[in-house]
């Protein structure tokens, strides 16, 4: 496999009054070249601890680090990677091109051909004679990535990359992700915009209070999901022997609707379903939402708890308000519901 | 050295633009040029009070913007995430961090320069029969207290890689005053052999320790002319390189620290 990124028990520990916590703990991280890849857990997770020991900003306890190939903080592969922290501050008095070439000389490049180019194509050319104290929100993100780009890097490490952003710089920053994974770099994304994450992410690690819970590609962490099967003319006997310990069934005025698990053999409840005369109306395999995977990864304490139920009852609505007909019937599921 | 220039650079253009300097400057100024206005006195002694006053407010304000200027350099960059950027770059702390204090000093010496001709021309209006060499030898103070607070700056970005900016304020602060005003002291009693091992060895580490401002107070051979040194020249070149010895030393320990430090 060709990494990009790789740790392997990497372990960070402060000393506190409390004694010693452990901020990471022995994190396995693989992330390949070329591809973009979501690093997702809640605040205090240990995101940034992990970010800032790649960047060989702080040192870890124990375990090991490498990026590009080279132990992480080595500054050769700081020539070929890139950094755009969360709500990044730039000089005020300077402007996005004066920005721009102060990072550029960081590397050495005094190419302001180059600066121009860049913050053009982050949609600055018209702006990148202004101070940065007149620039909005997204146009400072926008420096930051024209900033980012200033080395060609391989690798590029993102941390909220869109957060607080309005939908249309959310929209520009996401279309400029894409675009960087086309041009073949590596994008590690630190976010908590789950949305943005399952539509642009190629894997995914989700870490909590400082260790792996998940780490896979999305559409592997996201399969092995539901199946909602929908028949009418079902008696309500039948729709009895559905009920289990891992399906939501529904019945009214005999119409059926069955949330079950891919491996509950949906096969066989088709055949009973055909063989007691009811006609099935749809079958709909459902994918799993990064929210929802994320939200059972990180339901370690009651308020995350609390919202994972809110969250679901409210996918639950969402999913309802597709058909009607449906929604009453779900309704009613509420009481059946196994 | 290109990073470490245009960290330099950048750092000027900030420094210039902090209203706490600039209002701390401004003070300065202000208290040179109504200065004239505070002399009443004989023609001579006007002179005297006149130099005397300049050149303290000279020294002061550049002393307070010196500590101030350099004790929020490092903590800024830390807070603001803007260090997390520049160290993700093909920068060492080293670089990150003799940039920032080159950045304070020629920041410092502009603030200065902008003082001392300001003290130039007032001292040009008021004494319209000094000499070319009355003013030079004036002008040649406040480049002395330029080294000094060169100096200044490196013991406050030492303190500055361990402390916070407050206590570092008050350390720094602390160092200038005991190495302007007891220096000679605590070298005198190093040198003392009647006194205590002990008390000789105290005396003789702080005198070690911290550096002799005082030596930069050129200003008494200026407002009052006494003994003559038989080479002014090779004194001057010997306290700069003091300033230079102990300002790498300074630098030298802060990036140590800085370099291990947790961001």
């Amino acid at each position: 496999m060709n990494l990009a990124i790789e740790t392997k028990k990497l372990t960070k520990t402060y000393k506190t009054s409390s004694g010693p916590q452990s901020v990471v703990k022995d994190l396995d991280l693989q992330v390949e070249k070329g591809e973009i890849f979501g690093f997702l857990g809640p605040n205090g997770a240990g995101k940034t601890t992990t970010i800032k020991i790649l960047l060989g900003i702080i040192d870890s306890t124990s375990g090991e680090a490498s990026v590009l190939g080279n132990p992480a903080g080595d500054i050769q592969s700081h020539r070929k990677l890139s950094y755009l922290p969360e709500k990044p501050y730039y000089y005020e008095h300077m402007t996005g091109l004066e920005i721009t070439q102060f990072y550029a000389s960081l590397f050495g490049i005094k190419d302001r051909e180059l600066c121009e180019r860049l913050l053009n194509r982050v949609n600055l050319g018209n702006d990148m004679n202004r101070p940065i104290s007149q620039y909005s929100k997204g146009m400072q993100q926008r420096v930051g990535l024209a900033q980012s780009l200033l080395n060609d890097p391989e690798l590029l490490f993102l941390d909220e990359p869109t957060g607080g952003l309005d939908p249309i710089a959310h929209i520009e920053i996401r279309d400029l992700i894409l675009k960087f994974r086309d041009e073949g770099r590596t994008v590690f994304i630190s976010s908590h915009e789950l949305s943005d994450v399952e539509r642009i992410c190629d894997r995914v690690a989700i870490i909590n209070k400082g260790e792996m819970v998940h780490q896979g590609r999305l559409d592997q962490l996201l399969s092995g999901g539901r199946i909602e099967i929908t028949a009418d003319n079902v008696t309500e006997e039948l729709s009895a022997k559905f009920r289990g310990e891992d399906s939501t069934v529904s019945f009214r005025n005999g119409r059926l609707i069955a949330d079950i698990a891919d491996t509950a053999h949906p096969g066989e409840m088709l055949d009973a379903i055909r063989a007691a005369g009811g006609d099935i109306v749809s079958i709909i395999p459902r994918r799993k939402r990064l929210e929802d995977l994320f939200l059972e990864s990180v339901a370690g304490d009651n308020v995350v708890k609390g919202r994972k139920m809110s969250k679901m009852t409210d996918d639950h609505d969402e999913h309802k308000g597709a058909s009607s007909s449906v929604v009453q019937d779900e309704e009613g599921s509420e009481e059946v519901n196994s | 050295m290109n990073a470490v220039l245009s960290i330099a650079k950048t750092t000027i253009g900030e420094a210039i633009r902090r209203r706490v300097l600039l209002v701390i400057l401004l003070v300065g100024v202000l208290f040179l040029v109504i200065a004239p206005g505070l002399s009443v006195l004989s023609a001579r002694q006007n002179y005297t009070v006149l130099t005397s006053f300049t050149l303290g407010v000279i020294q002061m304000t550049s002393a307070v913007i010196a500590i101030v200027l350099t004790v929020y350099l490092i903590p800024n960059e830390v807070e603001r995430r803007t260090i997390y950027t520049i160290l993700s770059k093909p920068v060492y702390r080293w670089h990150f961090l003799l940039g920032k204090y080159l950045g304070a000093v020629g920041a410092l010496g502009m603030m200065m320069l902008l003082m001392s001709t300001v003290l130039v021309l007032v001292f040009r209006i008021m004494q319209r029969d000094a000499s070319m060499d009355d003013v030079m030898r004036l002008a040649t103070a406040p480049l002395f207290f330029f080294v000094q607070m060169s100096l200044l700056a490196a013991v406050a970005m030492f303190f500055s890689t361990f402390v916070s900016p407050i206590v570092n304020f008050f350390l720094s602060g602390g160092v200038y005053l005991i190495g302007t005003l007891f220096s000679p002291v605590f070298q005198d009693l190093s040198e003392n052999r009647t006194l205590q091992p002990m008390v000789k060895g105290a005396a003789t580490l702080i005198h070690t320790i911290v550096p002799n401002f005082a030596q930069y107070n050129i200003q008494s051979g200026i407002i009052n002319s006494g003994p003559e040194l038989r080479s002014v020249e090779l004194y001057y070149a010997q306290i700069v390189l003091y300033a230079v010895f102990y300002i790498a030393v300074f630098l030298i320990a802060g990036m140590m620290i800085f370099d291990r430090k947790e961001v």
